[in-house]
């Protein structure tokens, strides 16, 4: 499984330069220009793959979380260290992201609408399992923890969304039943190339991140070894 | 022992231990007021007044009173903490759900027992008594005390594991627990202005959907959070 590691990783990290090259060139040469929002919608790119793959991360969290309790092979914990903190990760890049458009959009930085509302909840559940997990004074201790709290977070998360959607409802609906392709063609292409490059971008680091842990987990190992030899 | 009196049995000895030191009561009833008092000098009074209490005084007491349930949850744990109690209880020949169920029907009932106190004096405080619908007023309270109570058990559980990790269930529960505390202010609102329950019957189905799905997720996963190392 080692030794297969590098190739994977190798041929996902190249696939995302290249991926995200092209969508950089797509969205800032050949995208036009939006009519009223100008440079600014050039964000929207960015900022939707990304948070589509924050909600992919959630349920692959789900499912490393289930895949652990259900099985508790070492496997399934490193699918849901690894989607959590990277889901982490684009979920930051969301909320800060979102800001810089919405502030020329809709004249202010932050509205507590239910897609952003349901993003800083979900950051701020996905911190608590980073930290957590911190807490843990042994591998095992940190996956039963991770998957106890990344069941209960990726559960949440949809009724989040629906309840701060009744308390409160304002985002930009651009795809939706009826609506048409709101996009001009150049757009939809950048998006699509965004949205791939993305999503490789994601799996990427997903792996990468697996691969630490396989790492960190011989690590403790060997020390533990070390350790009952001396 | 049959999954009902292993429940009963549990919520029963913590709700002994309680009734011989009131430790809890004391110190978690001690610190809702403080709460309660520094909300009265955060907000100007004449504000309050003029937007009408119904609107104000429902965050006032669902933010002072899941502060004060964390106090009280995380003494629940620490109980479990000494000379290692929480591994004898996990090694009790019965269902750890039933260890979850007890544990989190005594902090139902603690938590219950600060409202008895705690509801009446807030809405003094804030001259919120005008319009108040009893009946509806409890049926709220009890049911989202009991979404809460259960993620805060569960929570409780997996923090009281972690070395020094107390205090991560402040960290953990609230943000878990949005949708309670949305619904909460919302229903309560509602029964402060003296609507009928039926005004808010879709926030009070999800919320007894919620108690319902983290009760048997809980039950799932409680023997997962108890283990130890």
């Amino acid at each position: 499984m080692m030794r297969r590691f590098p190739i994977v990783y190798g041929t996902l990290v190249a696939a995302s330069a290249v991926g995200l090259a092209a969508a950089l060139s797509q969205i800032f040469l050949v995208a036009p220009e939006e009519r009223v929002m100008g440079a600014v919608q050039k964000i929207f790119y960015i900022h939707v793959p990304l948070a589509a793959l924050t909600f992919v991360a959630v349920f692959v969290l789900l499912v490393g979380a289930l895949g652990y309790l259900a099985t508790r092979k070492a496997v399934w914990d490193h699918l849901a260290v690894a989607s959590c903190e990277v889901g982490w990760l684009f979920c930051t890049l969301v909320l800060v992201t979102g800001p810089i458009w919405a502030r020329p959009a809709w004249g202010v930085w932050w509205t507590w609408e239910a897609k952003i509302t349901t993003t800083l909840v979900l950051w701020l559940l996905l911190a608590g399992i980073v930290i957590a997990r911190g807490y843990a004074s042994t591998q095992e201790q940190a996956a039963r923890v991770g998957a106890v709290l990344g069941v209960v977070a990726a559960l949440d998360v949809p009724i989040v969304y629906k309840a701060v959607d009744w308390w409160r409802g304002q985002h930009p609906i651009v795809f939706g039943p009826g609506r048409g392709d709101p996009l001009a063609p150049g757009m939809g292409r950048a998006l699509g190339i965004s949205f791939l490059a993305v999503t490789i971008l994601f799996a990427a680091l997903v792996v990468l991140r697996m691969r630490l842990a396989v790492l960190e987990e011989s690590l403790a190992a060997a020390e533990d070894a070390a350790w009952s030899r001396s | 022992m049959s999954f009902a009196r292993a429940v009963l049995a549990i919520a029963a000895k913590d709700l002994r231990i309680e009734g011989r030191t009131f430790r809890t009561a004391a110190s978690t009833g001690l610190f809702a007021l403080v709460v309660l008092v520094v909300f009265a000098f955060a907000f100007d009074l004449d504000t309050v007044k003029r937007l009408g209490a119904p609107r104000v005084v429902p965050g006032v007491l669902w933010v002072t009173l899941s502060f004060a349930s964390i106090v009280g949850l995380t003494r629940s744990f620490e109980l479990e903490r000494q000379r290692d109690a929480l591994t004898a209880l996990a090694m009790a020949p019965v269902d750890r759900g039933a260890v979850f169920a007890g544990k989190g029907l005594a902090s139902l009932i603690l938590i219950l027992g600060l409202q008895v106190v705690l509801v009446p004096l807030t809405l003094v405080f804030f001259d919120a008594t005008g319009a108040v619908a009893l009946p509806a007023l409890v049926v709220v309270l009890v049911l989202h005390t009991i979404g809460l109570a259960e993620l805060g058990t569960l929570f409780g559980a997996v923090a009281s594991r972690l070395a020094r990790g107390e205090a991560l269930l402040a960290v953990l529960l609230l943000p878990a627990a949005t949708p309670i505390l949305l619904s909460a202010v919302q229903c309560t609102k509602g029964a402060l202005s003296g609507e009928p329950l039926a005004a808010n019957a879709r926030w009070l189905l999800v919320t007894a959907g919620f108690d319902v799905l983290y009760f048997l997720v809980a039950l799932l996963v409680f023997e997962t959070a108890l283990e130890e190392g």
